[in-house]
């Protein structure tokens, strides 16, 4: 029943001067229901110690561990060994990302760049009494607006995005998803005006191709399409 | 020699940890926030059932409020929190959803005529007042006489962390991620900071603070099966021990029915909440034969309990990973799942290849008890402060405060983040505001090179043990002597071992001897913290001869309010010590405005009653039929309490105003 | 000169800020995308009709002449003249400058940059990223083979007609320009048009991923059916070209009547 299987890393570790951008190989003995996740923990603590990769949730949850898996940007803790009939695993880390070493990328700075960029809060210019009965939302809007929170800021969006790939400055998918979610918000007071002085540039929401490799890869299935397109409409009226 | 000074330092940057930030920024102190990991990735994004709170919008929450809310939480503690924090965190609930909800929570809102639901397997129609439309939902949880879990779909952890992120963002909260602190710095039992090692480069830097908060959530990965993260080593219990600080009732572990077998990753409680039952292996749903009254929804100490008790009967589910349970959400129907279900049929369909929305026994997902939350930790007044140690502070899971006891309550968890957050926050900023850093630079620079000198120490040792093997023992100890039944001998045998492999980290080899961005090397100093912790658990549980809440010996069925209505204080003495030493801090009946008695749910007559608990009732029902005036009136007389930043204020609900 | 200095001072406001003299962001980048867009569009309308205008010599050289003739407005004027094909060429080639100007905006600019994006793209394989890589290709090849063919017809309007026509196909080799024109701005116009669709979110409709997926197959049916046409038509013009050859230069006189 269980093969053995060959997961190839890239290794490298940009604070050590000696360190030589290499991938090591390893081999593996699959067993029922292998993650990613439960194959790295069994590499790091038997075969080689010294290999470095993020995980945190390991549910799909978190958003920490995305790595392009051959080929392609996903999250590792959810990706089953089984699915690669060959055996054959390349782990490359995310592209556009700070590589801290190995696998390991600092999507952390990268988000907290882009939140404070694009204003990820709410902007309510008033105090909410908390002892009163809250303000009421439409049930439907509620659902919408949390379609949107449901981003995990994961980063997969960001590598899969062909204009990320080239050009730092791109706010990325995430962070045009995140002003649609404000922007739909009834408790967030901003016009569309001021959306357009986050967003309205090259760097914002028109360096966006439509290439979709946000949405294809989402692994919280946003509805990223259509939710650029309708900021991208907003905000050449606004 | 790197240091850094603050007014307020927070380890921890969870629902916990952002929520104080924001408290203590708003009060114009210099805060820091120091994260293992991206904020938003912490664990707290993993709650995913939903928030108590007693707003009781929902028809099925009528005549909801805070004395409901206290006594589910008494009661599901099994008498073991401390009732004047339960109090303190009942009334600032509500008023912590709707600040979220100005935040930005996305919260599921009421949609006002008839839905249906499912309730006992069976589809029922609820009527929802037209007023209560647009207004905050809630759904059922176990051990509440109300539907008061509010909620967001299944992603509720998520939202919340997200909004109260983005709200410490937008105030500018200095948030520093991959930084794990290592020690405390401490002087006359005062805390003034942190060593901290930054995982980005494996840098260390003192940290100086007038006060300090420890955040760091609890510490599950001490068991083999755990629905935790892997983050959640209990570190900052750990570095709080090794401070000197006292750790309360860490053999208070909670074991969650329903995560899903082999992974171990969470099926929400609201699986249940919304109508799901569990099944044997003829598909027989067995919680109503145990539990006739809660059923499928009892705490989660006694369903997991009565879960594995089933499977010791032989009605578990054979398969290659031992025997399980089935979990059944398909009678909810495939829209409500898809809609308010999402992540667990994704979890399902993702790890197991199993659709739950697929009708009959196709549908069912496998699922077992294992390690969930810790209700022990760091031991704390009501104000947040450690009992022993001026100047720091804890709170959310990491902190026992004590609003759990010996058993939490689906909900309250996530709950008490937010809100203990709002209330320590504030006492924390009290205290960061009133004091000074009257610590010299050489202790800093001293704790800062010991700290230094103990990674050399590490790389040093040249023992031949592996740390990995160390650590993965540790876990399978815990999980098979010190898991849900828990025995004399075992426990034994536990605190033995885990002694023994204490001292075996002493005699290890790190083969690769980087000190920067180096996992063993991290490892390294991480195991010998975890199995100090695991100590604490291990032996308190051993020391403790009585079954309450979570904690349930074969040899010792019942519980004890007689000799055990206390708190099990473990702490470690000296540096050296393979052992925590041990000591109680007993529960003051004669103070409670609830006394113990009978869940009304679990097994009966397995009370060793404390005859002040009569005394106690029959002086409460004195001070009852003289009371005049409101039900607030009435709970000061009983048990008076004081809550910081206006939060005391009365409630608004929809009908009863601020009754 | 003071209106000119006061423009250069606003512009150098907002290179310095980013931002206009009023503190705000520019509305020029919201302009270009949106002209970016539109001339593509047109340029693709345009493109639809030429084609199918073009292949009117499928059914004879009468109906090709008819519909030259058309061009030349000779319902206008008697005769017909052909400075009106001029200046719809002249027009064409305006939008077309201007669409190749804003849309150069997005192409990989430095060896960098194109590398990660080829590297990129090879380890991804997906499907609408592959898809760019088509569009600026083939884009690249229209800069230069759409402006001589665009200056042709700017210069020559004359020229055009079921031997002219097939004349400069064959005889002037303009057979394997044409050939690559063919190819390159059917598919540039096709990728081009579906992006729109997707840009704008113009069929979204309550399901937007099986909406594009469905408009996805519409357009590439299309695209195909184009390129059908588009050979057919100019393997006539060759098969004509090649008759005609040795008449070269002669004009085509309307056989029946």
């Amino acid at each position: 029943m269980s093969r053995e299987i060959t997961i190839t890393a890239f290794k490298y570790n940009p604070s050590d001067k000696n360190s030589k951008p290499t991938f090591a190989e390893y081999k593996l003995t699959e067993t029922p229901g292998m993650t990613l996740y439960i194959a790295l923990t069994k590499i790091k603590a038997t075969i080689d110690h010294d290999l470095s990769s993020d995980f945190v949730c390991r549910a799909g949850i978190c958003g920490a561990c995305g790595m392009i898996i051959n080929g392609k940007p996903r999250l590792a803790c959810k990706t089953l060994t089984s699915e690669f009939k060959d055996g054959k695993i390349e782990l490359l880390p995310l592209p556009t990302f700070k590589l801290i070493k190995d696998l390991s990328v600092d999507t952390g700075s990268w988000m907290k760049n882009m939140s404070i960029r694009v204003q990820s809060w709410i902007e309510a210019h008033e105090q909410t009494d908390i002892t009163k009965i809250e303000k009421r939302v439409e049930p439907e809007v509620a659902q919408e607006v949390f379609e949107l929170d449901r981003c995990i800021e994961c980063g997969l969006c960001v590598a899969a995005c062909s204009t990320a790939i080239m050009r730092k400055d791109f706010v990325g998918a995430v962070g045009l998803n995140r002003v649609a979610r404000f922007q739909i918000d009834p408790h967030d007071k901003r016009t569309d005006s001021d959306f357009y002085e986050i967003i309205g540039d090259d760097e914002g929401i028109f360096g966006c191709m439509s290439l979709l490799a946000c949405e294809d890869h989402c692994p919280k299935n946003l509805p990223l399409q259509s939710k650029i397109a309708y900021m991208r409409r907003k905000m050449v009226k606004a | 020699m790197k240091i850094k000074y603050t007014e307020a330092l927070i380890i921890g940057g969870g629902l916990a940890g952002l929520r104080s930030a924001i408290a203590t920024t708003k009060r114009g102190l210099d805060t820091i926030v120091l994260s293992l990991v991206p904020v938003k990735r912490s664990h707290s994004a993993a709650a995913q059932g939903g928030m108590q709170a007693s707003l009781a919008n929902s028809v099925m929450g009528e005549g909801d409020n805070e004395d409901v809310h206290f006594a589910d939480t008494v009661k599901g503690s099994d008498w073991g929190c401390d009732q004047e924090v339960v109090r303190m965190f009942v009334q600032t609930a509500p008023k912590a959803i709707r600040e979220l909800a100005s935040w930005g929570v996305p919260w599921t809102r009421i949609k006002g005529g008839n839905r249906e639901v499912v309730i006992n397997t069976k589809r029922t129609t609820i009527t929802e007042k037209d007023e209560a439309h647009g207004l905050i939902n809630a759904r059922d949880f176990g051990g509440t006489k109300k539907w008061r879990t509010c909620y967001t779909a299944d992603a509720t952890g998520h939202t919340m962390l997200y909004a109260v992120a983005n709200e410490a963002m937008r105030l500018g909260v200095v948030i520093e991620d991959k930084k794990e602190a290592i020690s405390l710095i401490t002087e006359n039992n005062q805390c003034y900071g942190a060593i901290v090692r930054d995982l980005k480069t494996g840098e260390l830097t003192a940290y100086v603070a007038k006060g300090t908060l420890i955040a760091t959530g609890g510490y599950g990965r001490i068991y083999k099966q755990s629905t935790n993260a892997t983050i959640c080593k209990g570190t900052g219990h750990a570095i709080a021990l090794e401070a000197g600080a006292y750790l309360a009732n860490m053999e208070a572990v909670q074991f969650h029915p329903t995560p899903i077998v082999p992974s171990g990753i969470l099926l929400t409680e609201g699986c249940r909440g919304d109508g799901g039952v569990l099944r044997d292996k003829d598909g027989y749903r067995f919680m109503p034969d145990y539990e006739p009254e809660k059923k499928d929804l009892a705490s989660r100490d006694v369903v997991s309990r009565r879960m594995l008790e089933h499977i010791r009967k032989g009605k578990g589910v054979k398969s290659p990973y031992g025997e399980h349970l089935w979990l059944d959400i398909s009678i909810l129907g495939r829209e409500h799942i898809e809609k308010n279900l999402r992540d667990v049929q994704d979890i399902s369909k993702t790890f197991n290849g199993i659709d739950p929305a697929d009708e009959g026994e196709k549908g069912w997902m496998p699922v077992l008890p294992m390690q969930h939350y810790s209700m022990g930790g760091i031991r704390v007044t009501p104000k947040g402060e450690s009992v022993n140690i001026k100047g720091l502070f804890a709170c959310g899971e990491a902190a026992c405060w004590d609003l759990h006891g010996f058993n939490r309550l689906g909900g309250n968890s996530v709950s008490e983040t937010v809100v203990a957050g709002m209330i320590i926050g504030e006492y924390f900023a009290d205290f960061c505001s009133r004091n000074d850093i009257i610590i010299g630079t050489t202790v800093v620079e001293d704790e800062l090179k010991r700290q230094d000198d103990y990674i050399n120490y590490l790389l040093s040792l040249n023992g031949g043990e592996k740390i990995y093997d160390i650590k993965d023992r540790m876990r399978t100890i815990m999980q098979e002597k010190v898991g849900i039944f828990r025995n004399g001998k075992d426990l034994d045998d536990a605190v033995k071992e885990l002694s023994e492999l204490l001292e075996k980290t002493k005699h290890i080899t790190v083969s690769n001897k980087c000190r920067l961005l180096n996992p063993e090397l991290e490892e390294a100093y991480k195991v010998p913290m975890m199995l100090k912790v695991a100590l604490c658990v291990a032996k308190g549980a051993r020391e403790r001869k009585e079954s309450r809440g979570a904690h349930y010996r074969e040899d010792y069925l019942k519980r004890d309010d007689k000799n055990w209505l206390n708190k099990t204080i473990t702490y470690w003495k000296n540096p050296d010590d393979l052992e925590p030493s041990i000591k109680y801090e007993p529960l003051d009946i004669m103070k409670m405005e609830m006394p113990p008695a009978f869940r009304g749910y679990g097994r009966k007559g397995q009370i060793i009653e404390n005859p002040l608990s009569k005394k106690r009732q029959q002086e409460i029902d004195r001070i009852k039929a003289e009371h005049k005036g409101d039900r607030f009136e009435l709970q000061e007389k009983l048990m008076p309490y004081n809550l910081p930043n206006g939060y005391k204020d009365r409630n608004e609900r929809l009908g009863v105003g601020y009754e | 000169m003071v209106i000119d200095c006061l423009m250069l001072r606003d512009n150098i406001v907002e290179s310095i800020l980013g931002k206009t003299t009023q503190k705000r962001k520019s509305r020029i980048p919201a302009k270009l995308d949106f002209l970016q867009s539109a001339t593509g569009l047109i340029l693709s309308i345009f493109i639809t009709l030429h084609l199918l205008f073009e292949a009117s010599i499928i059914f004879g050289k009468d109906s090709m002449y008819a519909i030259t003739k058309m061009f030349e407005l000779d319902f206008f004027i008697e005769g017909g003249s052909p400075i009106f094909v001029s200046i719809l060429a002249f027009i064409i080639f305006a939008i077309f400058i201007l669409h190749a100007l804003l849309a150069i905006r997005k192409f990989p600019r430095s060896y960098r940059e194109y590398l990660r994006l080829r590297t990129h793209a090879e380890l991804m394989r997906h499907s609408d990223t592959n898809l760019w890589i088509i569009q600026i290709t083939t884009g690249f090849i229209l800069l230069f083979l759409g402006s001589i063919h665009l200056y042709t017809m700017l210069t020559q309007p004359a020229n055009i007609g079921p031997f002219a026509s097939s004349d400069r196909v064959y005889s002037d080799m303009f057979w394997p320009l044409y050939l690559m024109l063919l190819i390159s701005v059917v598919l540039h116009a096709g990728a081009g048009v579906y992006r729109l669709i997707i840009k704008w979110g113009w069929f979204d409709g309550k399901k937007p991923k099986e909406n594009r997926l469905k408009n996805r197959k519409i357009v590439k049916i299309v695209t195909v059916i184009y390129l059908i046409i588009g050979l057919f038509s100019l393997i006539t013009y060759i098969k004509i070209g090649y008759e005609h050859q040795n008449s070269y230069g002669e004009r085509y006189k309307v056989t029946s009547k």
